[in-house]
């Protein structure tokens, strides 16, 4: 009691507000999710896509310096996994396998021998090989998380799950 | 046998044992299996007396007007209706959980609620209720070491038909909605002689709800949560006359707790029930299931776009016939047909068919049996529709008799045993049997005991499909499950203690991984745990509940875990109009791998649901109960599948209004039986 007057309906009201917030928190806890942004600093030669965190993916393909769009994921702990491909690599082994044939060496001594290719070999496929960051990186709720990926911090992923299903 | 000719076969087999049963004008009653007891152990006396059992099993002979008292009425009418009996062997382990246990539930789907009543029970989880299909899926239920690849060991059978895919062999979790549902119960250790192929290590029985008395009973439960979840659950129970209808929609519909996880279930049942004479009722159900959402891959590694589509399709038409308290009769036809729709370009029509007669005798007041006959059948079309391609595959058919005797040579004493004898298009004869006893003690105690011989034939996924590969010659699993259990009522108290030991031999697995994977017959498999609870109810307003088990499941540990804890603590007060009700319950688990040979372990799974109702109960009888579910109070990062994190805390607000006005006395006219 106070001042003659019960302090009850207010530890009651108080509660009902509590719980109230509690629940409108809870309602909108997706939004409580990290951010995270992933940016592609590995080399200019190399771009990366299929890139995952903490259950997001990202349908992008990230060129040197380019940032992917802010993703809201679990919070936890992971590796920042992405598949990479070496462009000028490729188009370096095109231009030996003669798949293009408008480009050549700038440098004729760079050019291969002018031997009859094995058309069989020859794959135009891009190749992109799985990898992830060495560091795992953890983010909280609310929390903002922008990674860098970086030719010292980044190693093959063998723990890509197989193609099967059903 | 060609899949053509066994389904001929079967469908010829199943209307033909059917056919007869309803040309009768005194036809047959109860679901299943049923027993002539009640579930409760609690009844357990008040079973043994003649009147029990079957006379509960027609609604309308148990109507207010046959028991009301013609003067002096009293303020209200108490009629005691025995219900239908769910299971007829009283030696099995058995689980029983109430259909308003699952409505009421803080878990996400109507399996997960049945896993927290029971702690042999574990069922995976990967989000919001949506379970999902095909890779990444979750809802495997396990029991006693026994699950399958995924579930194909553990049987389902809704309102006397078994309920698996004609292809992969399992129930479909998301296709059971708890709306509809008048009891559950989950036998522990399998009964294949009462129930066939699959019930290898456990049998989960769901009776649907039906009014018994004239009137009418609507519900509508809607509900709004995180992630952007809907929730909306209908049903309509209508008795009027010789009719009676039990219908339900539910759909649910969540973006997930991550990219991938929504999806949304929709499932529709109807049953309708004719009563034309005195002890005979006639029933034709349909269910109706679409299941859409996605396999979100695991967090580390996750998918785009790998989306399932599912419709699936269950009929019966039932008949059960009871004349006097000596005999009575069931028969049932049913088909089961779904369609399969994969990313992948992966398309699938499956057909599960069959019939059944089963007849009920108490040959003696000490005596009765139970003979049953029937077929069934399985079938399907698989095609690659990227590739253009079809894959071959071959239906099979079974046919079979089993039988039932139960002996009660002393008062407290019940000697139960049973076999079944069935031919197979794929295995030629197999048989199976069991035996139990059940002792009634003195002090409120009884002692169980069983043993029983169970299988599961092969599926055709297993022997056709290469998902990841499949075998022709493998053989059906065989288990021996022997188990023992005591328990005992003090007061409001129920203690109960069951320990089991599983011999399985020739069960299927498989190893390795696309595309080098093979799937073989294994050797001989030796399970063996123990299970506990405490169940205290009617301790003025608090109930609770805490049962923990422990096994040993050998070298296949694969989502079988080594221990689980379930506990509840419920609350409830009524005063007038008002009910108000808390509860508090959570699951623990403890050894948890993702691979056989205790490979990928997973950290113990644990956390807390919190549930708060009030309602308010109008004279005209309609009631509003607003409700709250917090999910994964303590925010706990946990998952039973790896790189399947659960939901952090999340909450479902939702109301529930029922329109159930009360029967109107016997002797104000409104009575129409």
């Amino acid at each position: 009691m106070y001042g003659g007057v019960s302090a009850r309906p207010l530890v009651r009201r108080g509660a009902l507000i509590a719980t109230a917030l509690a629940v409108i928190q809870c309602l909108g806890c997706d939004e409580l999710y990290p951010e995270v942004i992933v940016i592609n600093e590995i080399d200019d030669e190399v771009l990366v896509k299929d890139i995952s965190y903490s259950g997001c993916l990202w349908d992008e393909v990230l060129a040197f310096g380019e940032a992917s769009s802010p993703g809201r994921c679990l919070s936890g702990e992971d590796r920042v996994h992405f598949a990479r491909l070496d462009a000028a690599s490729y188009c370096r082994e095109q231009v030996e396998d003669g798949t293009i044939p408008e480009l050549c060496f700038c440098d004729p001594d760079d050019a291969p021998e002018a031997d009859p290719l094995d058309t069989g070999l020859i794959n135009e496929t891009p190749q992109w090989f799985n990898y992830q960051t060495v560091t795992s990186y953890e983010a909280g709720a609310g929390d903002r998380l922008v990674v860098r990926l970086t030719l010292d911090d980044m190693e093959q992923d063998f723990s890509v799950p197989g193609p099967y299903g059903h | 046998m060609g899949s053509k000719a066994a389904s001929v076969t079967i469908l010829a087999v199943a209307l033909a044992i059917s056919a007869p049963a309803l040309g009768q004008d005194e036809g047959a009653p109860p679901e299943d299996a049923a027993a002539d007891t009640p579930n409760d152990e609690n009844a357990e006396v008040a079973a043994e007396t003649p009147e029990d059992d079957e006379s509960a099993s027609m609604p309308e002979e148990n109507t207010g007007e046959e028991e009301a008292p013609e003067e002096e009425p009293a303020p209200y009418t108490a009629v005691v209706v025995g219900r239908r009996p769910l299971a007829r062997d009283q030696s099995a382990d058995a689980t029983d959980v109430d259909g308003e246990t699952l409505r009421s539930s803080a878990r996400a789907s109507t399996l997960e609620a049945v896993a927290q009543e029971a702690p042999d029970l574990y069922v995976s989880g990967r989000g919001l209720g949506v379970h999902g299909v095909a890779s990444g899926a979750s809802g495997a239920m396990a029991v006693r070491g026994l699950s399958g690849s995924p579930n194909s060991q553990i049987l389902v059978v809704e309102d006397g038909v078994p309920d698996y895919q004609g292809i992969f062999g399992h129930p479909l979790p998301d296709a059971y909605v708890p709306e509809l549902i008048d009891e559950v119960r989950l036998i522990k250790g399998g009964d294949s002689v009462l129930y066939g192929t699959n019930a290898l290590g456990g049998v989960l029985l769901i009776r649907s709800k039906v009014l018994r008395d004239d009137g009418i009973e609507l519900t509508n439960d809607s509900s709004y949560g995180s992630f952007q979840t809907v929730r909306e659950r209908l049903s309509l129970l209508v008795k009027r006359g010789d009719w009676d209808l039990s219908s339900a929609f539910s759909a649910l519909r969540t973006d997930g707790h991550r990219d991938g996880t929504g999806g949304s279930n929709m499932v529709g049942h109807v049953g309708v029930g004719w009563t034309p004479t005195s002890g005979l009722r006639i029933v034709l159900r349909d269910r109706v299931a679409h299941l859409e959402g996605e396999d979100p891959g695991p967090v580390t590694h996750p998918n785009d776009g790998h989306w399932y589509d599912v419709w699936r399709n269950t009929t019966s038409l039932g008949l059960e016939y009871r004349q006097g308290p000596r005999f009575s009769l069931d028969a049932i036809s049913f088909v089961n047909l779904g369609v399969h729709r994969l990313y992948d370009g992966f398309y699938s029509e499956d057909y599960l068919f069959g019939g059944r007669v089963a007849a009920y005798i108490r040959a003696h007041e000490t005596l009765r049996l139970t003979l049953g006959l029937g077929a069934e059948g399985v079938t399907g079309e698989v095609e690659d529709r990227a590739a253009g391609e079809v894959t071959d595959v071959e239906g099979s058919a079974t046919l079979y008799f089993f039988n039932q005797l139960e002996w009660r040579p002393l008062s407290w004493l019940r000697l139960i045993g049973g076999t079944r004898e069935l031919w197979s298009s794929e295995h030629d004869f197999i048989f199976l049997y069991k035996a139990g006893l059940r002792l009634l003690l003195p002090g409120g105690l009884t002692v169980r005991l069983r043993v029983a011989r169970n299988y599961r034939e092969p599926t055709i996924r297993e022997r056709y499909l290469p998902f990841p590969t499949a075998n022709p010659d493998l053989r059906p699993e065989f288990s021996l499950n022997v188990d023992l259990g005591l328990v005992l009522f003090v007061g409001p108290v129920e203690v109960s203690v069951s320990g089991y030991r599983t011999w399985a031999d020739d069960l299927i697995k498989y190893f390795g991984a696309w595309p080098s994977a093979e799937v073989v017959n294994i050797d001989h498999v030796e399970v063996f745990g123990i299970e506990a609870h405490l169940r205290v109810v009617d301790l003025g307003p608090v109930r609770l509940f805490l049962g923990g088990s422990w096994q040993d499941v050998g070298r296949y540990t694969r989502q079988n875990p080594a221990a689980k804890v379930n506990g509840s603590i419920e609350v409830g007060h009524r005063f007038g109009r008002h009910a108000i009700s808390g509860s508090l319950s959570g699951e623990w688990v403890r050894g948890l791998f993702q691979e056989n040979y205790s490979r990928d372990p997973i950290a113990d799974v644990f956390f807390l649901d919190l549930a708060l109702r009030y309602s308010y109960r109008l004279d005209a009888g309609v009631s509003f109960e607003p409700y709250l579910l917090l999910r994964n109070l303590t925010n706990n990062r946990y998952e039973y599948i790896r790189d399947y994190p659960m939901p952090g805390i999340n909450a479902l607000l939702g109301l529930r209004i029922s329109y159930d006005p009360p029967p109107r006395r016997p002797d104000d006219g409104s009575g129409t039986n």
